[in-house]
């Protein structure tokens, strides 16, 4: 045995508390100690929050919001930043569901119907976006076009179809007592990790979004990637849009604009999922997963602010608190990573 | 002719073609020219409203100019600023606040102008009663009381009956909301002796989705205590409660009795019993009162009348088929024409 190797084996192992403050700073360590303090004091306080039925209340709320999310992680990822146009895509697809509901077609062919919107939605917002167009400016225009087009179809009225009828199995059904809207959510989430982490598809989606030019170098054009990322994006939004009316049996084109949580809003609403997660909006870091998560935070802070007693104005700004807060927990994380490298 | 002046014979006589029919000009063979600012088309209530506002003015022979905003007093205030700077003053404006407080600079500013002020929907408060002449609309607290006096008599027949079990979840408005307070106190005085006690309120926000995600939370807290009537501040809110109900392995009718306001959200519900009843407040009718009352002031130069609400009459699973009531405009509607929600066959 050598002189010097002597004293290095007899070093203890660093403990796992020990190796976090040694990559990461004592800001972001404080800063998530709080949080865990505050979040885990707010859960055993709540009354009835450690309860088998309201974990799956959690899991449910966030489902819609969450499965966006998903899709719109997608079009992060690959570095196309947003899509703008997620609940105006969902807010024509309601419409057109409704309306093959309501003329009696039955669930199938209302949803293949829908799903023909969604994916005229995702290639033409995809194809401009991939021919250079700003991703913003593209889908802020497709946004007003498909909102407009909805509104006119319906002319702003309610359409409904009475039950029972062919999707209620999908609003309103349940598989071993979870609802299956949550187990559409369930699955989703899992097939969308497993298309980033186990296929090529998922591969180039992390690198054209880290980047670009390497991506192109090596044959992979983002023009093909925003026309398949914007479309996954869409088809996430017609499905949230058919579960939605499969549950309340209609249809109308604000349902997205005004009905989902305090904040209004849905498409900032899954923004908000998105960069809760953590994943990095310049594109090339991040998952569904942690979308898929980032949906159940925010779920789960609502849901212990509501069983707390608090009425709207203290939990949007909660919720809000929250996001802004991980989201700044998460930045120094990334950056205290990346000084490590 | 050359293609130029051809083309400047066509624009002259487009646009001498256009001022003939433009409103402006068309306003002086009318009884008088309105300017209404409301909430957005997209939104069921507001979209039949705009629809009665329509076609009454129409039938009174007005010109009428509708300005939506979605739901947002800064955008409000600009189309007031655009009106205003456009110089083109009607005879009347409609002022529906999209927040009466926020919004009370554009009020003030409309009323500077000369130019009567009717104000609907929203009850007038002391600061904007002195730039109004008058307020059409619904009574939150009429429909609230019928709803509070229809769960007394679901309550009193379950108690009859042997039943037991009568706390009520209500699931309202945002509390900050003007209509919220006088939906609830009105509501608490209706049921106020009666064995019904509010266990819990939660406000999460307008629509189904919000009415699912709220009661599906309330029910979690509230499970172990029981749950026997819910009363929903409008009927939409009501809808998606009654889904998170039943998704929980409650019996809509049975179990829970539900009791609606508004009728802005589904008929069937109530048609299948469950939803013991809702209190009718139709779009149509704020519409049409709403040009019944500018008529009137035009007219005399006053209001018989300062407060002046649309009809809220109680609407149960028997009444469904026989509820008929005259509009403003003289015609007989069902109430499948003057609800505004998932009500159409």
């Amino acid at each position: 045995m050598s002189p010097i190797s002597e004293p290095i084996n007899q070093l203890p192992k660093p403990s796992i508390l020990e190796k976090l403050i040694q990559r990461h700073s004592k800001l972001a360590i404080t800063l998530l100690a709080i949080f865990i303090v505050v979040f885990v004091y707010g859960m055993v306080t709540a009354p009835n929050f450690l309860t088998l039925f309201n974990f799956k209340t959690i899991i449910r709320d966030a489902a819609l919001v969450g499965i966006m999310a998903i899709g719109l992680t997608f079009v992060t990822l690959s570095g196309n930043f947003f899509l703008l146009s997620m609940k105006e895509t969902a807010a024509l697809c309601i419409i057109a569901f409704a309306t093959g509901m309501a003329s009696g077609w039955g669930f199938e062919l209302s949803f293949l119907f829908t799903m023909v919107f969604a994916l005229i939605a995702g290639i033409s917002q995809g194809a401009l976006i991939g021919i250079g167009g700003n991703p913003i400016v593209v889908t802020l225009g497709a946004a007003g076009v498909l909102y407009g087009l909805g509104a006119y179809w319906s002319d702003n009225l309610v359409v409904s179809y009475r039950r029972p009828h062919g999707a209620e199995w999908l609003g309103t059904g349940s598989f071993l007592g979870l609802p299956n809207i949550t187990v559409a959510f369930i699955l989703i989430a899992i097939s969308a990790e497993l298309l980033l982490r186990k296929t090529s598809f998922g591969r180039q989606v992390y690198l054209i979004g880290a980047n670009r030019a390497a991506g192109r170098a090596t044959g992979h054009e983002n023009f093909w990637m925003a026309i398949k990322v914007c479309t996954i994006a869409s088809v996430c939004s017609a499905f949230v849009a058919i579960a939605f009316s499969a549950q309340v049996s209609s249809a109308q084109v604000n349902y997205f604009s005004s009905e989902f949580g305090s904040s209004g809003d849905m498409t900032i609403m899954v923004i908000a999922t998105v960069m809760v997660g953590g994943n990095s909006i310049m594109g090339g870091f991040g998952s569904t997963l942690r979308s898929s998560l980032g949906a159940v935070f925010i779920s789960t802070v609502d849901n212990m602010m509501v069983l707390h007693g608090f009425n709207s104005g203290p939990r949007v700004f909660a919720v809000g608190l929250m996001i802004v807060f991980s989201i700044i927990v998460f930045a120094i994380l990334r950056r205290g990573s990346r000084s490590e490298e | 002719m050359s293609i130029g002046k051809l083309f400047i014979k066509f624009v002259a006589i487009a646009g001498v073609a256009l001022f003939s029919f433009s409103p402006a000009h068309s306003a002086s063979h009318s009884k008088g020219s309105i300017v209404s600012f409301n909430g957005p088309a997209g939104e069921a209530y507001i979209g039949r409203f705009i629809k009665g506002i329509k076609a009454t003015a129409e039938l009174k022979g007005f010109d009428i100019k509708v300005y939506e905003n979605q739901f947002n007093q800064a955008e409000q205030d600009q189309q007031v600023q655009q009106v205003l700077a456009a110089g083109q003053l009607p005879d009347v404006f409609i002022w529906w606040p999209s927040d009466a407080v926020a919004g009370l600079g554009s009020l003030r500013a409309l009323a500077k102008t000369g130019v009567p002020v009717l104000k609907i929907n929203q009850l007038p408060n002391e600061q904007d009663k002195q730039y109004i002449f008058g307020y059409a609309g619904p009574d939150d607290r009429l429909r609230a009381r019928n709803a509070g006096y229809m769960m007394r008599e679901a309550a009193a027949a379950k108690k009859a009956a042997g039943g037991e079990g009568f706390n009520v979840l209500a699931l309202s408005y945002p509390h900050s909301y003007g209509g919220y307070d006088l939906s609830i106190n009105a509501f608490k005085e209706a049921i106020a002796g009666s064995d019904l006690k509010i266990i819990g309120d939660v406000d999460e926000g307008f629509g189904q989705a919000n009415g699912y995600k709220g009661a599906a939370k309330m029910i979690a807290k509230l499970k172990d205590q029981g749950i026997h009537f819910v009363y929903g501040m409008d009927d939409a809110i009501l809808t998606g409660g009654i889904k998170a109900l039943e998704e929980a392995g409650y019996k809509m009718g049975e179990d829970v009795i539900a009791v609606g306001t508004v009728c802005n959200g589904d008929k069937q519900l109530i048609e299948e019993g469950k939803q013991f009843g809702t209190t009718l407040q139709s779009p149509l009718h704020e519409g049409q009162l709403a040009i019944k009352m500018v008529e009137e002031y035009l007219n005399t130069g006053k209001l018989e009348n300062y407060i002046n609400f649309t009809p809220n009459p109680s609407v149960t699973k028997d009444t469904i088929e026989t509820t008929a009531l005259r509009g403003f405009d003289g015609k007989l509607y069902t109430v499948e024409e003057l609800c505004s929600g998932a009500w159409a066959d």
